[in-house]
């Protein structure tokens, strides 16, 4: 669960604003890198992984709600630049199916977006001595916990504006009790909840991404290459 | 699970006012309504607002109980992310309805417009490679559902699934996700090269948002009036 399935109107302006010119900014960055890019091999790639990974996110894993995203897995076979456009587009799709807010696209596909670009640069990182199930699951469980440590920052940092409109409705006596418990222990409860409940999540991502990318450098090695360029193979993403 | 396919056939089969709704009003419906959940600063009218939406997709002959069951996944961390703020019931209230409401929109606009229309309006101002990846995309689903049907059967009645061997039953599953992905691919790959033999070069054919008629107005109005209710209660 490491994008937010934040609803509308929960965060605050600044917030998902500044999420959605961010996401200008990085995606202005992406499609420089990709211009040129082999359109014939590289537009059904990004739709088949970006289709699986809305497959993915429809099976949940019973009963802690938690699915999965693959979106590690999106990284490492598109590259970095890629799977942030597949992100993208994930997460507006999402969005029209009414799962996470259209307000918080922006700060999802960061999120997202940045656990593919984790992933990638991990699983390039890690040493080839390692099997690629091994580098691929350890990949995606520290490419979780970082998303995971950024989602709960950004969820801390709308916290101190929520409570204290909370806190001015509680002065007016308004029925609620927000404000009274101090914004670190409640942000400490959501990241006890998130980090719990993301661990055994992550354990299944891993696997399961780990079994993926090992499958596909068997039956098709060539989608692990992810040359954008045809006339410059050998040039990654 | 959120069943696509269902709110494809809805969408693609329906004749209500609001399918005849032109892409651009229900969109500005859509605006109205998240504007309405963001700027809301008290449940009750929000609560209005999500009753004034039943209405709507009741009146429009909408499968108004499933998308109210689709608002309702919306909820779910929503509540997550209420208990973090510990603000008591009308924090709750607050929090749940600023989810669900917009989500109950949404779920208008999806059961009432085909995918392949709202692509096109937002192909129109996405980059081209985001447009031709969403339209890709959203075929590819579709295919990947039949093939995820298959396979489910398949594993069945191969054994795949043992009860209580999560190790092996996770491997399967899997294996299984990953041969989807390497079909999707060659399928993706075919779609591609026969769409590009028919002209496709990254644009959709049907890029307008339609021409605004009488139908726009139940759309607009509702829109108006959910944010009217949230706006006038603050005052």
């Amino acid at each position: 669960m490491t994008h937010m399935h934040i609803p509308d109107g929960i965060l605050p302006f600044w917030l998902w604003m500044g999420g959605y010119a961010v996401l200008a900014a990085v995606l202005a960055l992406c499609l420089f890198r990709l211009r040129g890019m082999d359109r014939r091999k590289k537009i059904p790639l990004l739709g088949a992984l970006s289709a699986v990974m809305l497959v993915a996110m429809n099976l949940e894993v019973f009963p802690i709600a938690y699915h999965l995203n693959l979106s590690v897995a999106a990284g490492i076979l598109l590259g970095p630049s890629l799977g942030f456009v597949a992100a993208l587009i994930v997460n507006v799709i999402l969005a029209l199916i009414g799962h996470g807010g259209i307000t918080v696209v922006g700060l999802n596909t960061l999120l997202l977006g940045a656990e593919a670009f984790f992933g990638h640069a991990l699983f390039h990182l890690l040493p080839a001595s390692l099997s690629v199930f091994w580098r691929g699951a350890v990949a995606t469980v520290v490419s979780l916990l970082l998303v995971s440590l950024l989602l709960i920052a950004i969820v801390g940092a709308s916290h101190a504006e929520v409570q204290a409109f909370l806190h001015e409705h509680a002065e007016h006596g308004e029925g609620g009790q927000g404000g009274d418990a101090p914004a670190s222990a409640s942000l400490a409860t959501f990241a006890v909840i998130v980090l719990s409940l993301g661990a055994i999540g992550w354990a299944i991502e891993a696997a399961v991404t780990g079994a993926v990318i090992r499958f596909i450098s068997r039956v098709k090695p060539d989608l692990l290459a992810h040359v954008l360029h045809a006339s410059r193979a050998g040039r990654g993403a | 699970m959120i069943d696509v396919a269902r709110i494809d056939h809805w969408a693609a089969n329906g004749s209500s006012p609001l399918h005849r709704a032109s892409v651009a009003a229900k969109l500005l419906f859509l605006l109205a309504v998240v504007s309405a959940a963001v700027t809301a600063r008290e449940p009750l009218p929000l609560a209005g607002g999500y009753l004034l939406l039943i209405v709507l997709a009741a009146a429009g002959g909408l499968p108004w109980f499933s998308i109210a069951l689709l608002s309702l996944y919306a909820a779910v961390f929503a509540l997550l992310y209420a208990v973090s703020l510990q603000g008591g019931a009308w924090v709750f209230a607050l929090v749940l309805l600023k989810a669900i409401t917009p989500a109950y929109a949404v779920g208008v606009v999806i059961v009432s417009t085909p995918y392949p229309r709202i692509f096109a309006v937002l192909s129109a101002v996405l980059p081209e490679i985001v447009a031709a990846g969403l339209f890709m995309t959203y075929r590819t689903f579709f295919i990947l559902l039949d093939m995820m049907d298959n396979f489910s059967t398949a594993i069945r009645l191969r054994g795949g699934l043992t009860p209580g061997n999560i190790v092996r039953n996770g491997g399967n599953i899997a294996r299984g996700l990953a041969a989807l992905l390497v079909k999707a691919v060659e399928r993706a790959s075919r779609l591609y090269a026969v769409m590009s033999v028919r002209g496709y070069s990254g644009s959709m054919a049907d890029r307008g948002a339609g021409g605004w008629g009488r139908n726009d107005v139940l759309p607009v109005a509702v829109g108006a009036a959910v944010l009217a209710l949230t706006v006038l209660w603050r005052r």
